[in-house]
């Protein structure tokens, strides 16, 4: 499977792009224009069902709650039907209160650390495959398959299993590599050793995407620009930099992109492995916001904390989708 | 061109009708007939094991006898069951009967969302165990029924004990603390797996120790963890938590301690009786071994303070079935069923004269002793929030056995219990 | 090309590399379905027990005997692959427009898609719930196909422009030169060339909606109308996770998916590859 969000359209778009782009597309585009100025309307006819679903469906409870996040919410106030407004009470509560900034930095670090070992080892593995010979190329892809295939409920629970205190099996493999003290260890006992035991969750569940389609990406580079680079005198390395590298970096783009929204949202792998804690100390923010809103039944508090994660995140991706903005008038 | 455009609107058109006929159906039809309760469905939704085969079959058929209504039970995961019964008492056809743990149902009742049954109560509850009704009863006013308690107790394996010499289950609290040591130094057994959360067990002991979590500061309820007895309480548990090799921050859940138990490895543990059954599909090699008795408490005559888990049935405000309803609740807790449910499944009944349905089953036998002390946590609607994960007490236990002093523990989690408690509903 | 002993060891390190890549990521695959064989004994063992020798069904049997398991695995079924499905549809108009034509407003429609994206719907479910609650449409499979569709539909749609865009024009023209209309070209000649595109990207919606676990938790309380996730969670009790028990729901739970994957995913990258030579 390929992804190819945005712009990236990856290589096989690319690709084409480039071969088609060569002779100036110029008179061929303004024939389809020509074609299709009768109907002006089609493509927004084309977008139309999308575009209505999209609003009725995730603008409607987006609205709700916003307005939700205006509200006294409690068990109390549902059951009953009753709707308290309370202003900007909730908003100010969540702002002045120390944990939500403690937990928006804690979620950036987060969020950062794993992206990044994701996109780094994500783009080794996939060049490794890019250089397998079939067989193990089909091993090791089939390994990678099985990770990303694995749903994260499941997947969260083996990976307790696996670092149990007690019968786990990761204790036990370190204790017999000599490393005694680990017998026993607990790893759910202090934050950095359960955010280790996430951020490996995260990024084994990660890398498949990013590896198989950025091999997926390499395959489709045209040879002719190897051999130019080559007849250039140009190394293994400098061909790395010249062509593969500029050749992938819109796919490394969007991929970066959608990792950093994944992995911000990622609720199940966080709240399953520890809930949050120890002493919800591993709370990330949509954790945060589910524990506060719907674990403690403040729904109005839950409401005002998940609008807030929205804006976090708009601005973390603020830049590409500006960056998309502009590009988007050169394209086509 | 114009093919296209007919064929991109015919798509469009299909995807709104689509969605569009989703919004007629949905609404359900069930309507309270007004005379005889013929036709009617009563709902009841009880938690998963709470109702054994026998008796639910035997229960249906009466009821269904008597009031020609049909019963339906509806089991429940315990998975996030605090937003589903929330959400459940908002909607316009609720379930109308639900069991509602006993330390949750100030909570529910004090959202409006439970049917009063203070008529009820007058009718049918005038011998139910006065500590039994205790959480079904706020602000003056009866919103649930007591069904059925439990308490912990310990199971021993005979087996260890016998090894290690020992020939009598202990009578003090010392005793047993000498006979876990024996067994430390006589055999290669665990004398006790004691996990650093078993918080319901702490709960006991704080019980026995006549300490509360919680105390009063003006009109708001705050943090009683620094109290000294709640400190020594805690002392007994680290002691008791030294002859353990368990995680010192997980609850008895992870693993499960009966499964840890049922290798034969393991002279106690603190649990419900039924975790034996636990332990016995694990490894059926170890029925014969297992034994039971009572916590015992500092002195002979008195045993451990235990925490009290139990559930009641309360009727939902929305139910538009109401008399029936409080039919079920009649027959379900009539003396017939709710001692059958006793002997079925090992609990303590809501009134002391059924406790004789108990003789068959030793772990009951060896729990009951403790119950007349019992008690539960803090019966206040803003206690729930507390042990919602992730618990503070937990947290304090774990900090204790980890080397904190009590009462830098109890500072360090003071903030977030009081938070907790003074979270308006 | 033609080296000889340091050609050995050059070829020798990617391999060894990927032996261990595999095992990293396979194994805890492999443990799941390992721990689900297993009897209880062996599973909380002092040393692990890493092939289950003596292979019991029994936790398998706990598995499938829930109730009405074999309802929620029709539930599950219909509603993962209807919302698939229909975002698929719907994303194929919506790609199609974004990718092939031009007009006003086109990069808006891009972002937003791209914003609707980060819709945190875990935490929205209440708001969710209370529409949903008030449209008086609880317990039924209406609403969570609808939902799921819309949680897959933006990325369906960033992820199918791609595969729209790298269908080379001239095919689309050549066929219209030899007197195809535009709808017929799209569907003789474009569609074939998107399969393998939509196959892919409908692994991501099959996982979103085979995977949620919140919204049908509160919006269907009725058992008829619930999905397997569920099924999945109740393996843990509030008196302990039944590691056998949950290890085999997890395995029945993922070899769906896991099928879906190797399969449709081979299909997906040759087809894309073979599609770009052809271009």
């Amino acid at each position: 499977m390929s992804v190819q969000t945005e712009r990236a359209d990856t290589a096989a778009a690319a690709g084409i792009r480039k071969s088609d782009a060569s002779p100036p597309g110029v008179g061929r585009d303004g024939e389809n224009r020509g074609k299709s100025r009768g109907g002006a309307a089609v493509p927004y006819l084309l977008l139309l069902p999308a575009l209505a679903a999209t609003a009725v469906l995730l603008g409607w409870p987006l609205v709700k709650n916003g307005m939700l996040s205006f509200q006294n919410l409690n068990p109390r106030q549902l059951i009953l039907h009753l709707t308290e407004w309370n202003g900007i009470d909730n908003y100010k509560e969540v702002l002045t209160g120390s944990d939500f900034w403690k937990v928006v930095g804690r979620s950036l670090v987060f969020t950062a650390v794993n992206v990044v070992l994701t996109m780094l080892l994500g783009t080794l593995i996939g060049l490794l495959l890019a250089r397998l010979g079939k067989r193990m190329r089909l091993t090791l892809m089939l390994g990678l398959v099985l990770a990303w295939a694995m749903p994260v409920v499941a997947a969260t629970t083996v990976y307790q299993w696996l670092f149990a205190q007690r019968f786990g099996v990761v204790n036990w493999v370190l204790d017999k590599l000599g490393w005694h003290s680990m017998a026993d260890y607990n790893w759910f006992g202090s934050q950095l050793s359960t955010f280790s035991v996430v951020t490996l969750l995260i990024v084994w569940g990660s890398i498949p995407f990013v590896a198989i389609n950025l091999y997926a990406a390499t395959t489709t580079i045209p040879k002719e620009l190897y051999e130019a680079a080559a007849l250039d005198g140009a190394g293994a390395w400098q061909s790395f930099t010249s062509v593969t590298f500029p050749f992938l970096r819109p796919f490394l783009w969007s991929t970066t992109f959608l990792e950093v929204i994944w992995i911000f949202k990622a609720f199940t792998q966080v709240f399953a492995m520890n809930a949050g804690g120890p002493d919800r100390l591993t709370e990330t923010l949509p954790v945060y916001a589910f524990v506060e809103g719907v674990g403690n039944q403040h729904f109005g508090m839950g409401a005002a904390i998940s609008f807030l994660t929205i804006l976090i995140l708009l601005a973390l991706t603020a830049y590409y989708l500006r960056t998309v903005l502009k590009q988007e008038e050169d394209e086509l | 061109m114009k093919r296209k455009l007919i064929a991109a609107i015919g798509i469009a058109g299909m995807m709104v009708s689509v969605a569009a006929c989703g919004g007629d159906d949905g609404g359900s039809d069930k309507k309270a007939g007004a005379d005889g309760y013929k036709g009617q469905t009563l709902t009841v939704w009880a938690m998963d094991g709470s109702t054994p085969p026998t008796w639910t079959k035997d229960l249906k058929a009466a009821f269904e006898k008597k009031t020609g209504a049909k019963l339906k039970f509806e089991t429940q995961k315990w998975d996030g069951i605090q937003q589903k019964i929330t959400t459940a008492l908002s909607e316009s056809t609720p379930p109308d009967v639900i069991e509602v743990g006993n330390t949750q149902t100030p909570a529910y009742a004090a959202t409006g969302g439970l049917a009063d049954l203070t008529d009820l109560k007058s009718e049918i509850g005038a011998d139910w165990t006065e500590a039994l009704n205790k959480s079904s009863v706020y602000d003056g006013k009866q919103y649930a029924a007591p069904w059925y308690f439990a308490n912990r107790v310990v199971v021993y394996n005979k087996k260890v004990w016998a090894d290690a010499g020992i020939k009598d289950t202990p009578k003090t609290r010392d005793e047993f603390f000498k006979d876990l040591d024996t067994i430390g130094k006589k055999t290669k057994a665990e004398p006790i797996y004691l996990p650093g959360q078993n918080w319901y067990f702490f709960d006991g002991l704080t019980i026995g120790q006549g300490a509360d979590l919680v105390k009063k500061e003006g009109d708001k309820y705050v943090s009683n963890l620094a109290d000294p007895k709640v400190a020594a309480a805690m002392e007994t548990y680290k002691k008791y938590q030294s002859y353990s090799k368990a995680p010192k921050d997980k609850d008895e859940a992870t693993p499960q301690q009966a499964e840890v138990f049922a290798k034969g490895n393991v002279g106690a543990f603190i649990g419900m009786g039924w975790e034996a059954g636990t332990a016995i599909a694990a490894n059926k090699k170890i029925e014969k071994d297992i034994g039971y008795f009572t916590i015992p408490g500092e002195t002979a005559d008195k045993p451990e303070g235990v925490f009290l888990g139990g559930s009641n049935f309360a009727v939902a405000a929305g139910s538009k079935k109401q008399e029936l309803a409080k039919e079920f609740l009649k027959m379900a807790l009539s003396d017939k069923f709710e001692g059958a449910l006793a002997k079925e499944n090992g609990v303590i009944p809501n009134k002391e004269s059924l406790q004789s349905n108990l003789s068959a089953n030793p772990a009951a036998v060896a729990a009951a002793p403790a119950a007349a002390g019992g008690g539960t946590t803090p019966l206040i609607p803003e206690w729930a929030a507390v042990e919602n994960a992730p618990n503070p007490i937990k947290t304090y236990m774990t900090a204790v056995l980890n080397g904190k002093s009590p009462a830098d523990a109890a500072k360090q989690v003071e903030s977030e219990i009081n938070k907790r408690l003074s979270q308006t509903s | 090309m033609k080296r000889t002993a340091s050609s050995a060891i050059r070829r020798l390190w990617p391999n060894a590399t990927a032996i261990v890549l595999f095992v990293v990521f396979a194994f805890p695959v492999y443990w799941m379905f390992a721990t689900a064989f297993k009897p209880t004994g062996d599973i909380i063992a002092e040393d692990p027990v890493f092939f289950p020798t003596d292979a019991t069904f029994e936790h398998f049997k706990k598995a499938v005997d829930a109730d009405h398991f074999w309802t929620l695995v029709g539930n599950s079924v219909t509603v993962t692959v209807l919302s698939v499905l229909l975002s698929l549809v719907i994303a194929l108009l919506a790609s199609f427009a974004l990718a092939r034509m031009r007009f006003r407003g086109r990069r808006g429609f891009i972002v937003t898609f791209m914003i609707a994206q980060m819709a945190p719907w875990e935490v929205m479910v209440i708001a969710i719930y209370m529409i949903v609650r008030d449209s008086e449409m609880l317990n039924s499979l209406v609403p969570l196909t609808i939902f799921y569709m819309v949680m897959v539909l933006p990325f369906t749609i960033l992820t199918l422009r791609g595969y729209v865009a790298a269908v080379p024009k001239e095919l689309e023209e050549s066929a219209m030169v030899d007197g195809c209309t535009r709808t017929q070209a799209f569907i003789k000649v474009i569609f074939p060339l998107l399969a393998p595109g939509l196959m892919a990207t409908s692994l991501f919606g099959f996982i979103t909606a085979w995977n949620e676990f919140p919204m049908v938790l509160i919006l269907n309380k009725d058992i008829e109308a619930q999905t397997l996730p569920l099924w999945l969670s109740s393996f843990q009790t509030t008196f302990g996770d039944d590691w056998g028990a949950t290890m085999a729901a997890a395995s029945l739970f993922a070899v769906p998916i896991l099928i879906l994957f190797v399969f449709l995913q081979r299909k997906a990258v040759s087809g894309l590859v073979a599609g770009a030579v052809k271009g």
